[in-house]
């Protein structure tokens, strides 16, 4: 019997609605898990996914996906790269997996809402594809390091960060969540699969990919770009659906949920992103800059699709314009000066020949960063350990739950954007972030920060160590310098032949 | 305790800085100075460090305790080299 051609069926394949008799239509799609912008259900039929697979489709070529992943994996596992990799790529494979990992399941989670709530037959359609995939990505994801678990206890971070109370946890948790799991299935389709997922899985998967396969991790290389097949794919959930919301007069509340999912991509994306590729990758593998990497695909094309489904470019672009030349640098000094409080081991990146390459990447950068890794090459060479490691808590911001940054040295701009509400003050790492909190202060207010438990007792003792215990950081688990400080000893070095 | 949210002239991060109500300005900021100078910022000599809440025009007075100058609790403040 002959097949038919797919787009002979599809539409009536997929479109299971139909008219509910026993329930009513909220009961059916509660407009709190379905549809917050109340658009009547018949005109969801508009909907039309951009890329349509079936099943027996989906399956196959998955399973060619994962047999090339895991067949790279088991043929490379001979060559013993890990054994030869540099500490800073290490490192980079280890904050991702704990990043990353287990949120796959809390995306497969938000996929699922889509699957369920989505009113337009297409969307659940699609969505349980990327229920399926993001099952994958969390499984894959938590094998491929476990592998490393027996040679470096950082490894298990993989599937532990998630369920503890490290600040990178936090952040990573709260952010997530706010976009993934505890909203409606459209605003789900807008801020997760076209807000972050169209623009900034890309970076961490495309990108970092093309500086793996640059450090020789060809196993690590294949398995993001792998996964990024799939993020492509389900990421063309949200564009269809904004097509809907603008045709029904919902631009200007679609276009707020799109600024408040876009801006908290970004600032995740400083602390996760941005160091590892201007400082963990070692120097001779880097492809292109953070910033470089961003300008192509944020400004390049995410910014070009915006403006393509008659969206505006967010009102603080000219901020994140700014932010691009500095945050991610605070965010590495940050993580660098505190890092007993992360689960890898921070590589400093400020060697002599790293500097040039900044100064290069980001004109200004001795005489802003620079200013502060000189004193730190300084006490490195002084034997001043005490100097090496913090004495306090940085302050956190109340919508990233990172800490609040800014440029030092000689062109110092930081500043603490705070705000009273209802009695409590909430301090913010940028305008945006403060932004953010206003639109809804209700759905933010409640949640404490690190910074905030511990001024209120919850930490105990209330030292360094106490803080470290509650972020259940043990020993052989607390971030070092990854190369013993080389870097430094190599700087001085540099600056006593330049005398 | 009275925790402060410090911002110190020329580092790089917001610092919790827990101090004491009675604590003078002065105190304030060598207690703030102990984690940014030399850690992050150099020192410069022959100046005063002074306090000041932050966009504030002007510095409180050098003698004057965090509980005669008001600061509630995660206030924030600037301390700079004058």
């Amino acid at each position: 019997m002959a097949l038919l051609n797919r787009s002979d069926w599809y539409d009536i394949a997929r479109d299971t609605n139909w008219t509910p008799k026993y329930v009513t239509e909220d009961a059916l799609f509660p407009p709190q898990m379905s549809d917050c912008f109340d658009i009547p259900r018949e005109k969801w039929a508009g909907y039309d996914e951009p890329y349509k697979t079936t099943y027996r489709e989906y399956v196959k070529v998955q399973r060619e996906k994962d047999a090339g992943a895991y067949s790279v994996k088991a043929a490379l596992a001979r060559m013993k790269f890990f054994e030869g990799a540099d500490p800073g790529w290490l490192s980079i494979l280890k904050a991702h997996y704990g990043a990353i990992a287990v949120q796959e399941y809390a995306a497969g989670m938000a996929e699922a809402r889509m699957a369920r709530f989505g009113k337009a037959s297409g969307m659940r359609n699609m969505a349980t594809f990327g229920l399926l995939d993001e099952t994958r990505h969390g499984q894959i994801q938590l094998y491929f390091p476990h592998e490393h678990v027996n040679k470096d206890r950082q490894f298990d971070w993989a599937h532990k960060a998630m369920h503890t109370n490290e600040w990178g946890a936090i952040a990573a948790r709260h952010m997530f969540a706010d976009m993934m799991n505890t909203r409606d299935a459209v605003s789900v389709a807008i801020m997760l699969t076209f807000a972050f997922e169209t623009g900034f899985t890309n970076m961490q998967f495309l990108g970092l990919a093309a500086d793996a396969a640059e450090a020789g991790d060809f196993t690590f290389a294949n398995l993001i770009s792998s996964i990024q097949t799939d993020e492509a794919r389900h990421a063309q959930i949200g564009a269809p659906a904004l097509k809907i919301l603008i045709e029904n007069g919902k631009q200007e509340e679609a276009q707020r949920k799109v600024d408040i999912a876009f801006w908290r991509s970004w600032r995740l994306f400083t602390v996760l992103t941005g160091p590892m590729m201007d400082y963990y990758t070692p120097l001779d593998k880097r492809e292109k800059s953070f910033k470089e990497f961003m300008e192509e695909w944020i400004i390049g094309q995410f910014e070009r699709n915006m403006l393509d489904l008659g969206l505006d470019k967010p009102w603080y672009w000219d901020i994140f314009l700014e932010e691009l030349n500095d945050t991610h640098h605070g965010m590495h000094m940050g993580v660098w000066y505190w890092r007993p409080t992360v689960w890898w081991n921070p590589a400093a990146g400020a060697s002599s020949a790293e500097r040039d390459w900044l100064e290069e990447k980001y004109p200004g950068w001795n005489d802003t960063w620079g200013q502060c890794w000189d004193v730190i090459a300084a006490n490195v060479a002084a034997g001043r350990e005490d100097l090496l490691l913090p004495q306090t808590l940085p302050v956190i911001c109340n919508m990233t739950n990172l800490p609040i940054v800014g440029r030092p040295g000689k062109r110092w701009k930081l500043r603490d954007y705070h705000l009273d509400y209802k009695g409590r003050r909430y301090h913010f790492g940028s305008e945006p972030d403060r932004w953010v909190f206003e639109q809804e202060p209700e759905r933010y207010a409640g949640h404490t920060t690190l910074v905030d438990r511990f001024v209120a007792g919850l930490v105990q003792p209330p030292t360094i160590e106490g803080a470290l215990q509650y972020m259940n950081l043990g020993q052989g688990e607390i971030g070092e310098d990854a190369h013993g400080y080389d870097w430094a000893f190599d700087y001085q070095n540099f600056r006593k032949q330049a005398v | 305790m009275h925790p402060l949210v410090v911002n110190f002239e020329a580092d790089f991060v917001l610092q919790l800085l827990p101090v004491e109500a009675d604590f003078t300005m002065d105190q304030v900021a060598e207690a703030a100075a102990f984690h940014s100078l030399n850690r992050r910022v150099k020192p410069q000599s022959g100046k005063t460090l002074r306090v000041r809440v932050q966009d504030a025009d002007v510095p409180l007075g050098r003698e004057v305790t965090v509980a005669q100058a008001g600061l509630r609790e995660m206030e924030t403040v600037e301390v700079y080299y004058e």
